[in-house]
């Protein structure tokens, strides 16, 4: 229970006024409002184990945001039931808190006006963390994010790079069991998003948070994430791992092999395809929506085939999710 | 620990000042040059009277001045911090508020008194300064100390709540500058800012009587000046504790509606 994510059927509708176009529209708008129910999110279940690293994909307006923030107790669910860390969070928020850190993309949650230790300083009296135990973890976290080069300057004058680290400090000051990401690395060059993906895995692998990610930076999810759920229009498209992800929505990659026999007959194995054949070259591709991955594929091939050469072409995971979009989107 | 955090919430805006010395020197030009215009200006009224309004030169002199010097008891330090309601809604950091373990209502109140403590110690040094020039009258007696300082804290108090009414309303309307340009107008005219509520007509009073502005400013330095003689005082000071009681309860069901409301960030 300690550290675990637990959704079950979560639904979430709001409830908007649909502005008419035109002058006359908005007129009407307002004598006779039409009101419409947007479901942001629709029946979603899914489970993060403690120590776990999730991501949670989806195109813009997906539902991610709003699942996001039922799980940190900010909204109410209009149906279904979500524990965090064993606590229902939008009943007992101020508990919720205690077990939880949040980092909102650039939205900073530092005091414009003060330098960020000072910051840290507030975080820490308001979560009632120990004075030792508050600086043991922040010279932890200034070893990983180099942050006392920069700690004493006011947040007004940080960089974004410098303001997300200090945030991403901020936000597990206080020891969380569960952290909540979204989009944490967004516009920060390609130095300080490393240094971050090095801190959430350290904070992942060592310290054992629970981590549920948004991003849509494929790199991040590569590195960082074993499991990823897949949600588009508020529905949940696929919960699985990324072999899984690029088994379903990946089928572009091609194993071209040179055979040290020109002569061998080749033919297709079982989820692979022959595409082409020139002499020695021989081009395989997917075949199916059993397909095996890239990796499986090879091994195939040259247990197979007596090789001299291969080279991969393989769709990255950009790619990939461009696939996935598409895919559910046009499902939905 | 609960004391020393709100300790730290309430010292963000006074440190937040200390880190900017040109806002600091800002302010202090401000009360300087209003403090001598509107010596000047009730000066130059009563050149040709003694007592108008109840109110004899030095009295509305004291009055002028002292209103001014209270208008700094509450400023708006926190826009400068990007600590407002309205900012928070702007930016979606509002969730930040309700991702503590401190709930916002008590975030809130403790970043005000920080404020009100700050703002007041610039009131106390102005006043000081004034008092020290002979620009204002001290109070008649240490009865009249007593009972305007505790009609001040009340009225502040009042005042505190109707700014909170005013930041909360950015949970519907997502913005709250015009219901501040409304309330900064009709809190300086009828608190007695702009010109003690005695120079009004008699049904501007009455109606006065039955907002609670009057009861931030015109009520303390009334007391303090002696237009309110202390034989009437308790009866003021009962209205201004029932603003309070009354603006406490509407704020704390605002406060509660509020929550449900927080939806500025994207889905």
């Amino acid at each position: 229970m300690s550290g675990s994510i637990e959704v079950h059927g979560l639904s979430r509708v709001f409830h908007t006024t649909v502005r008419r176009p035109g002058v006359a529209g908005a007129l009407r708008s307002l004598v006779n409002p039409e009101r419409v129910a947007k479901h942001a999110v629709s029946d979603i279940t899914f489970d993060v184990a403690p120590g776990e690293l999730l991501a949670l994909l989806g195109p813009n307006g997906a539902g991610k945001s709003t699942t996001i923030k039922v799980l940190t107790g900010i909204l109410t669910p209009t149906s279904g039931e979500v524990r965090v860390a064993g606590v229902v969070p939008y009943q007992e928020r101020e508990r919720n808190a205690r077990n939880i850190g949040a980092v909102f993309g650039q939205r900073t949650q530092l005091w414009w006006d003060l330098p960020a230790r000072e910051s840290f300083a507030i975080l820490r009296d308001i979560y009632e963390v120990p004075k030792a135990e508050h600086a043991a973890r922040l010279k932890e976290f200034d070893e990983l994010l180099d942050l006392s080069s920069f700690w004493d300057t006011r947040v007004r004058h940080l960089s974004l790079g410098q303001r997300v680290r200090s945030d991403l400090a901020a936000a597990l000051l206080h020891d969380p069991q569960v952290v909540f990401l979204d989009e944490p690395t967004i516009g920060m060059d390609v130095v300080v998003k490393e240094q971050v993906r090095e801190f959430l895995r350290h904070q992942v692998e060592q310290r054992g948070r629970t981590v549920l990610l948004t991003t849509h930076d494929m790199t991040e999810v590569e590195r960082l994430a074993e499991r990823v759920v897949l949600i588009n229009h508020g529905r949940l498209v696929l919960d699985g791992s990324l072999d899984e992800i690029r088994r379903r929505f990946g089928s572009t990659w091609q194993v071209r092999a040179t055979l040290a026999d020109a002569h061998t007959d080749a033919v297709a194995l079982p989820g692979i395809a022959l595409l082409r054949r020139d002499g020695p070259q021989v081009v395989f591709g997917p075949d199916g929506p059993e397909a095996p991955t890239v990796n499986s594929a090879l091994k195939a091939i040259i247990e197979r085939y007596e090789v001299t050469g291969v080279a991969i072409d393989e769709a990255d995971l950009e790619d990939v999710m461009r696939n996935a979009y598409a895919q559910a989107g046009a499902a939905a | 620990m609960a004391a020393l955090s709100a300790w730290r919430v309430a010292r963000v805006t006074p440190l937040g000042e200390l880190n900017a010395p040109p806002r600091m020197t800002g302010v202090a030009l401000r009360l300087l040059v209003q403090v001598v215009l509107v010596a000047s200006l009730w000066h130059g009224l009563y050149s040709h009277t003694g007592t108008t309004a109840g109110l004899g030169e030095s009295q509305a002199v004291t009055y002028a001045v002292l209103a001014v010097l209270a208008s700094r008891l509450r400023e708006l330090d926190q826009f400068a911090g990007r600590d407002t309601v309205i900012q928070h809604m702007h930016f979606g950091t509002i969730v930040y508020w309700y991702l503590r373990p401190l709930p916002p209502q008590r975030y809130y109140a403790l970043r005000a008194l920080g404020e009100q403590v700050y703002g007041f110690a610039w009131a106390l040094g102005g006043y000081l300064i004034c008092l020290a020039a002979g620009v204002v009258e001290p109070p008649g007696s240490a009865a009249v100390t007593g009972v305007f300082l505790l009609s001040l804290l009340l009225g502040q108090w009042v005042l505190h709540y109707i700014m909170l009414a005013t930041d909360q309303w950015c949970f519907w309307a997502l913005r709250n500058n015009s219901a501040i340009l409304i309330i900064i107008f009709a809190q300086n005219l009828l608190s007695g800012v702009y010109a003690p509520l005695w120079f009004f007509p008699d049904w501007f009073v009455t109606m006065s009587s039955f907002l609670p502005f009057q009861a931030t400013l015109n009520v303390p330095l009334s007391i303090y000046i002696g237009r309110i003689p202390l034989s009437d005082a308790a009866g003021q000071l009962a209205v201004q504790a029932g603003w309070v009681v009354v603006l406490a309860l509407f704020t704390r069901f605002l406060w509660r509606r509020a929550a449900l409301r927080v939806v500025s960030q994207g889905g």
